[in-house]
C-alpha cells in the first residue's frame, strides 16, 4: 500500500517537472534570438522564402499556440520531426534544405529510440568501474581513518575530480588509442569502442563515491552494531561486507542518484570527443543546428529518465534501509 | 530610540556573531595547519602568480600569429632549443604558454564570479526560505527541487548556443544552473538557528528581518558554506572548459582552455602538445583549488560536526 501510494504522489510530482521543463525549454528556445528557418534555408535564401517555410512549419503562430500544438502531440507520443536530419540517417545541415524532402525528415522519437541504448551502456559501464574503483580506494580509507589508505583516498580523489573528462579522453586516446593501439577510440563499430569513454567517465564519477563511501563507513564502523558483531564473533570480512557497507551504501545510493545528473553533464562531451553515437552527441549536435523539435524531444525525455532514477533510487533505499520513509 | 535598540540587539549580538567568527578561524586554522592545504595552496599561489605577471612580463601578445614558426614542439622535447616559447607554439604560431595563462585568467574569473553568483542567489533565497518558513520555504524548496531534477545542462548549453556566449551570460548561466545546494543547506543550518534565544532577542527588540538575516544570522551561518564553495570554483571552471570546448565558451580569438584544446585536438596527430599542455594548466590549477577546498570541508565536518 506505501510503494502504491509513494508511486502515485512521485510520479505525479515527476510529470509536473517534465511538463514545467517542457514549457521552460520551449518558451527559451522561442525568446532567444537564433532563426532556426534561417539555418536551414541557408544563408543565400530570401527573405520572402525564409517567412513562407516559417509560416508553414507553424513557427510564426504565438508561442502558446505552438506550444499547445505540441504538447497535444506529446501527450499522443509523436515528439515532432527534426528540423533538419532527414530520415535517411546523417545530418544534412542547412545547405540543403528543399520542400520536397520535409516529408522525409526524422523523426525525434526514432533519433532518441537511436541513441539512448548507446548512452545507456556507455553510463552502466562508467557506473560499474567507477564502483569497482571507489570500493577498492574507498572501503579500506574508511576503516583506517587518518592513515595512509585515507591519504591516498583523499589524493586520489582530489586529482581524479580535478581532471576535465574532455582533456583526460584525448588524452587516454592519444596514448592508449593512437600510441599504443590497446583501445578504439573513435566512432562505435562494437563494445569494445564503450571502453575508453567509459573509463573517462568513471574518473569523473568515482571522487565524489570516494569520499563518500569513505565517511560513511568509517562512520559506520563506530556504531553499536559493529561492536556488538564483534561481540557475536562475526567475521571481519562479514562485519564489512554484510553490515557495515549495508549501513554505508544508503548515502551512496541517494548520491549516485544525484551523481547522474552530473554524469549527464560529463557523457555530452565525452560522447562529443570519441564521437561516439549517443544522446550527448545528439543533444550537442542538436544545439549547434538549433534543431528545435530535437532539443524538446531529448529534454523531455531525459527530464523523464531523471525523475525515474530518483524514484528508483529511494525505492531502492527503503528496501536496503526499511527505517526511511518517503 | 532607534539608538536604544540598537545598542541592545548589538549587545545580543557580539557573543554570537563572535561565536561564528571564532568558528570560521578554527576551520581555517585547522585547514591551513594540513598538508594537503598548503600543497594545494602552493601550487595555487605559482600558478595564480605566473597567469598574473608572465603575460605581460613576457610582453608576448597571445593572439599574435608567426606563420613561419607555427607548430614548435616544446623546447624540452629537444628539437629544437627555441626557449622564445616554452611550451612550443600551436598551427599558427602563436605562444603556447601565454595562451594558456591567459586561459587560465579567463577561467578562474569565470569560476570565481559564478561562484559569487550561486552564493548569492542560494544563500539568500535558502535564508528566506529558512527564516519564514511556512509559504515561502515551501515555494521555495519545491524550486529547487524541481531544479536538481531538471537537466539543467541541456538548458545550459541550449540558452548559449541559441544566443551569444558572452562573459556574462556564461556567468549567469553557469550561476544559475546550479544554486539550488546552497539553498537547501542554507535552509537547514538558518531553520535551527532562527528559534534561538538570540535571534528572539533580536526580534523582541524590534530589530526588522532583514537586519537579523544580514547582521546576526549571515555571519554565522554562511562562512563554512563559502569554505565548501571553494570546491565549486573548480567544478565551475571544468563546466567553463566543457562549454569552451563544445564551442559556446568565450569566442576565439580569445584563448580559453576550452577553445585552445578543441583547437589543438585537430593537431593531435603531429602536434600533441597545443591540446595537452593547457590541459596541464587546468589540471593543476583544479587540483590545487580541489586540494584547498577538501581540506577546508574536511576541517568544517571536524569542527561542526558536520552540518549539511
Amino acid at each position: 500500500m506505501f510503494i502504491i501510494s509513494f508511486l502515485v504522489r512521485r510520479l505525479a510530482q515527476g510529470a509536473l517537472i517534465i511538463f514545467l521543463v517542457t514549457l521552460l525549454i520551449f518558451t527559451l528556445l522561442r525568446v532567444v534570438p537564433g532563426d532556426p528557418v534561417r539555418l536551414m534555408a541557408g544563408g543565400m535564401a530570401p527573405e520572402a522564402l525564409i517567412e513562407q517555410i516559417a509560416k508553414e512549419m507553424g513557427l510564426r503562430d504565438p508561442v502558446l499556440v505552438q506550444f499547445g500544438r505540441y504538447m497535444s502531440g506529446v501527450v499522443r507520443g509523436d515528439l515532432g520531426q527534426s528540423f533538419v536530419r532527414p530520415a535517411s540517417g546523417a545530418s544534412t545541415g542547412g545547405s540543403s534544405f528543399g520542400d520536397a524532402t520535409r516529408g522525409e525528415r526524422a523523426d525525434v522519437l526514432t533519433l532518441i529510440g537511436e541513441t539512448l541504448p548507446m548512452t545507456l551502456q556507455l553510463a552502466f559501464l562508467a557506473i560499474v568501474f567507477a564502483m569497482l574503483f571507489s570500493f577498492l580506494v574507498g572501503i579500506p580509507a574508511g576503516l583506517s581513518p587518518g592513515r595512509w589508505p585515507d591519504k591516498v583516498a583523499f589524493y586520489v580523489s582530489s586529482i581524479f575530480i580535478s581532471l576535465p573528462g574532455f582533456w583526460l579522453g584525448i588524452v587516454l586516446a592519444l596514448l592508449l588509442s593512437v600510441k599504443l593501439g590497446w583501445l578504439p577510440a573513435i566512432g562505435y563499430k562494437g563494445f569494445a569502442y564503450t571502453i575508453l569513454p567509459a573509463i573517462v567517465l568513471a574518473v569523473e564519477l568515482s571522487p565524489v563515491l570516494i569520499r563518500t563511501l569513505t565517511g560513511s563507513i568509517s562512520s559506520a564502523m563506530m556504531m553499536p552494531f559493529i561492536a556488538v558483531g564483534r561481540v557475536r564473533g562475526l567475521s571481519q570480512r562479514r562485519i564489512i561486507f554484510a553490515h557495515a557497507l549495508r549501513n554505508a551504501s544508503v548515502p551512496l545510493l541517494n548520491l549516485l542518484g544525484i551523481q547522474i545528473s552530473g554524469l549527464l553533464g560529463g557523457v555530452l562531451v565525452i560522447e562529443f570527443i570519441f564521437d561516439y553515437p549517443g544522446l550527448g552527441l545528439l543533444t550537442i549536435n542538436a544545439v549547434l543546428q538549433r534543431d528545435f523539435p530535437l532539443i524538446q524531444g531529448i529534454a523531455i525525455v531525459t527530464s523523464a529518465i531523471f525523475v525515474l532514477i530518483n524514484i528508483a533510487v529511494d525505492l531502492i533505499a527503503t528496501l536496503i534501509d526499511p527505517r526511511l520513509e518517503y | 530610540m532607534s539608538l536604544a535598540q540598537t545598542n541592545l540587539s548589538l549587545k545580543v549580538t557580539a557573543p554570537e556573531a563572535q561565536r561564528g567568527a571564532s568558528l570560521s578561524r578554527r576551520i581555517w586554522k585547522a585547514a591551513l595547519a594540513s598538508n594537503e592545504f598548503r600543497v594545494g595552496l602552493v601550487i595555487f599561489a605559482i600558478l595564480g602568480l605566473a597567469a598574473l605577471l608572465y603575460p605581460a612580463l613576457s610582453g608576448i601578445d597571445p593572439t599574435k600569429m608567426n606563420v613561419a614558426g607555427r607548430l614548435q614542439s616544446p623546447p624540452f622535447l629537444g628539437d629544437k632549443w627555441n626557449w622564445a616559447a616554452p611550451l612550443g607554439t600551436d598551427q599558427i604560431g602563436r605562444d603556447m604558454l601565454v595562451r594558456s595563462l591567459v586561459g587560465l585568467r579567463y577561467s578562474l574569473l569565470i569560476g570565481l564570479s559564478t561562484v559569487v553568483v550561486m552564493l548569492i542567489i542560494g544563500c539568500s533565497l535558502g535564508m528566506l526560505a529558512g527564516y519564514y518558513g511556512g509559504r515561502i520555504d515551501m515555494v521555495i524548496m519545491r524550486i529547487t527541487d524541481a531544479q536538481l531534477s531538471i537537466p539543467m545542462i541541456i538548458l545550459a548549453i541550449t540558452v548559449l548556443g541559441v544566443s551569444r556566449p558572452t562573459i556574462p551570460a556564461i556567468i549567469l548561466v553557469l550561476g544559475l544552473s546550479s544554486w539550488p545546494v546552497y539553498a537547501r543547506v542554507t535552509r537547514s543550518v538558518v531553520m535551527t538557528e532562527r528559534k534561538s534565544e538570540y535571534v528572539r532577542a533580536a526580534q523582541l527588540s524590534g530589530a526588522s528581518d532583514f537586519r537579523i538575516m544580514v547582521w546576526l544570522l549571515a555571519p554565522l551561518v554562511l562562512p563554512p558554506i563559502i569554505f565548501v564553495s571553494v570546491l565549486d570554483v573548480a567544478r565551475m571552471m571544468i563546466f567553463e572548459s566543457i562549454l569552451g570546448f563544445i564551442g559556446l565558451g568565450v569566442q576565439p580569438p580569445t584563448p580559453t582552455f576550452g577553445n585552445i584544446i578543441a583547437d589543438g585536438r585537430k593537431y593531435l596527430l603531429n602536434a600533441w602538445w597545443i591540446a595537452t599542455m593547457p590541459g596541464v594548466f587546468l589540471c593543476l590549477t583544479l587540483t590545487s583549488i580541489n586540494l584547498m577546498g577538501a581540506s577546508l570541508e574536511r576541517a568544517r565536518n571536524r569542527i561542526y560536526g558536520g552540518v549539511s
